[in-house]
């Protein structure tokens, strides 16, 4: 009898947690739904998910502590434009991996962190008008004998984010390739530099950044794919994303979008104006 | 979490298989080089405690995440070929032996000092001496210790996942960011790591159990 | 040649100064019982013979060997110097018969056949024949030491060293084990004993030393003589004592 019951303790012990776990799955998010257009109106404040190890897109400045880039900048001339320039704009950093569950837990009130606009993300969230036309590419090391994604035939690895488009898309293009995802950018180029993989995929404008930092190597081929950004909002908030798009109207006819746009852009070597919207 | 897991399921079975594999390879591999470093610190020899104590003190206190990048990262330029995974098993083997050498430091050290002189008298050499009268007594002494260890190595082996080392925690990251389904996903994860590390706790309570019924003297 | 040869021995722990200019020579086949209060370092001289304890300066020879070369390989004086200690040290983790084995099949490469003959041959020497199959937790004291001169013997030494054989056992079982040691004494052992027990000093010892200080006070090859009318200051003082109390 006893040796019974001592057998049957970790199952039981099992089987709660598993209640539990399940029972937790269940609790849902009460903060996403606030009408965000109400509340920051309330408060003054609205905060943003940006990147934060991005150049040219949002880039963690270590002398200040503030996250500079395209994105930023966008985030910010859109608040300005709906609530007023006295409106206190927050950022968040975020990765590819963790910028969905952050906005949909209502961590954040809206995104833009090199979003493409995807059918299936578009299940999850909501989206913008297209802010800014990527198109995906490779990086590689400069005499790599890799010159465009066709050359990543079997035996080849690929590094790439955890969580974003181009990892769905390289497994198209490149189907034989290994592809390696980590965590962020940074910690990609990182891997691609100690040679964990032969290229690195990513979208053009976020390679180009890298390609900065470091010109030992370069991004080959052009772009694969098209990749349109656009800000995201959770599901509900109506209200607010048709002002997002009248924003967005309202600074690209005022040259406030061109500002931004040749601020970030104008002087990177290589890079296709006419991705630019 | 249900939904999940079977759509997921093979997903998950190749994270489980690289989780295991990578906690295999770096139990035994941390146990051996454990055990070393462990005679290294009690040994009469004063180069070689040194170079014990150093390693243990080093790589206790480095976090693991930092020990397993050096080998991803640092490591390709002098050893080509070092994927995640191996990389990953490696920091493991590293930090979880400078534990395990600790452990059984502890667990030499209350073995009565007598045991030792008895058997140098008896015209054993040191490591006959170590082997068949002191670590034998000391390993009973230290199987809850090491069976915490060994459950600390399989939650560890999550390290995995930043290297790209195809683990459990690896296959999680990436179904959450295709499903966006975070919530779930990281749930049915952690059932599944304590699928892994329930029954080993209990494994080594066994263990526990029944070396003890050979009572010390 | 003699057996074991001190020359001017010192021995430090710090600044402590634990043996003072120890001389003595032992012969093959002596029973010598080493006496004096506690804390005189009779068990740090018992210690140096089979290098438990390291000499500071000096010359020390056992068996031919010079203890103070580094060169030296313990290992071979050990294997011909037995020790038996006070806490007996029996293998926690093997068995009696396991206990006497060891040192046979591991350092003299015996089989396990010929090793257990000679451990049986021991066992009934020490009168624990039915205790082969146990743990050492299971015995008594004084059954514990037994199997701990068995264990010792078992590696035919040229000598053994006893290091207060008697001290942790009941009274009622003192008896076993000194009745032992008579046999051990019988067979031409030389035996080096620190001991309490003056009995087995006079009557199965002899030659008797006696320290205090870390210095060899007294050294008599006439044990008897030796309680009956010590020389040495100290000793006189010890041995008053030690009667006065038994």
């Amino acid at each position: 009898m006893k040796l019974n019951r001592s057998k049957i303790r970790p199952l039981l012990l099992l089987g709660l947690m598993v209640t539990l776990l399940t029972v937790l799955s269940g609790c849902g998010d009460n903060l996403a739904q606030q009408d965000v257009m109400a509340r920051v109106k309330r408060t003054n404040h609205i905060t943003w998910g940006v990147k934060n190890d991005t150049r040219l897109f949002g880039l963690m400045n270590i002398k200040t502590g503030e996250i500079e880039g395209f994105d930023v900048d966008i985030a910010t001339a859109i608040s300005q434009e709906i609530f007023g320039k006295d409106v206190d704009v927050k950022f968040v950093p975020v990765t590819s991996n963790t910028r969905l569950p952050l906005l949909k837990n209502g961590n954040i009130d809206a995104l833009a962190a090199t979003m493409t606009i995807t059918p299936e993300r578009k299940k999850e969230i909501m989206f913008s008008d297209t802010y800014f036309n990527a198109g995906q590419a490779i990086m590689v090391k400069k005499g790599s004998k890799i010159k465009s994604v066709k050359d990543l035939t079997s035996g080849t690895k690929v590094l790439g984010l955890q969580g974003s488009n181009s990892v769905a898309n390289i497994k198209k293009y490149a189907p034989d390739a290994k592809v390696l995802q980590l965590a962020d950018t940074a910690q990609a180029f990182t891997a691609l530099k100690s040679g964990q993989g032969d290229a690195m995929t990513s979208d053009n404008g976020i390679l180009y950044g890298l390609n900065r930092d470091d010109p030992n190597y370069q991004v080959v081929g052009g772009t694969f794919t098209n990749e349109p950004y656009g800000i995201g909002m959770n599901k509900g908030q109506e209200k607010f994303a048709k002002a997002v798009n009248q924003a967005l109207k309202k600074i690209e006819a005022d040259g406030t979008y061109q500002k931004i746009v040749d601020k970030w852009f104008s002087k990177v070597a290589g890079f296709d104006g006419s991705v630019i919207k | 979490m249900i939904s999940i897991l079977t759509t997921y399921w093979p997903d998950f079975v190749e994270g489980l298989k690289y989780t295991l594999s990578a906690s295999i390879l770096a139990l035994i591999g941390s146990l051996i080089i454990g055990l070393i470093f462990a005679l290294f610190v009690i040994n009469p020899l004063k180069p070689l405690r040194v170079i014990g104590h150093v390693y243990i003190e080093i790589f206790r206190n480095i976090p693991l995440l930092v020990v397993a990048m050096f080998f991803y990262i640092v490591m390709p330029q002098f050893i080509p070929h070092l994927d995640g995974f191996t990389a990953g098993t490696i920091g493991l083997i590293i930090y979880t032996s400078a534990f395990i050498a600790e452990t059984i430091r502890a667990g030499i050290e209350s073995v009565d000092l007598g045991q030792m002189e008895a058997a140098r008298s008896n015209g054993m050499t040191y490591l006959q001496a170590m082997r068949y009268i002191v670590l034998p007594q000391a390993l009973k002494i230290v199987i809850p210790p090491l069976g915490n260890q060994f459950v600390n190595l399989v939650k560890n082996s999550s390290v995995l996942a930043f290297l790209a080392g195809f683990d459990l925690m690896y296959q999680g990251n990436l179904i959450a960011s295709t499903t966006f389904k975070t919530t779930d996903t990281y749930l049915a994860v952690g059932l599944l790591y304590l699928i892994l590390t329930m029954p080993l706790s209990y494994f080594m309570r066994y263990l526990e159990k029944r070396w003890s019924q050979g009572t010390a003297e | 040649m003699s057996m074991i040869e001190f020359h001017s021995v010192d021995k430090y722990y710090g600044k402590f100064h634990a043996l003072k200019d120890i001389n003595l020579t032992i012969e093959r086949g002596e029973i010598i019982s080493i006496i004096g209060p506690s804390g005189s370092g009779k068990s740090t001289l018992l210690r140096t013979i089979n290098g438990l304890e390291r000499i500071s300066s000096g010359k020390l020879i056992v068996d031919n060997f010079d203890l103070a070369d580094s060169k030296t390989n313990m290992n071979k004086i050990r294997k011909n110097v037995g020790m038996v200690f006070q806490h007996f040290n029996l293998y926690a983790n093997k068995t009696v018969l396991e206990n006497i084995t060891l040192g046979p099949i591991k350092v003299l490469k015996k089989s396990k056949a010929e090793a257990e003959a000679d451990a049986n041959k021991l066992l009934s020497l020490v009168g624990l024949t039915d205790q082969a199959a146990k743990l050492p937790s299971m015995l008594s004291g004084g059954q514990k030491q037994r199997i701990a001169i068995a264990r010792s013997l078992a590696m035919k030494p040229k000598a053994i060293l006893f290091d207060e054989p008697t001290s942790a056992l009941d009274p009622e079982v003192i008896g076993d084990v000194l009745e032992v040691m008579r046999k051990v004494a019988k067979q031409g052992m030389t035996m080096i004993v620190v001991t309490h027990e003056m009995g087995f000093a006079r009557e199965v010892g002899n030659r008797v030393i006696f320290m205090a200080d870390g210095q060899i006070r007294e050294d008599s090859h006439q044990p008897q003589e030796f309680f009956a009318h010590p020389q040495d200051s100290r000793a006189k003082e010890f041995l008053g004592k030690i009667i006065h109390n038994s």
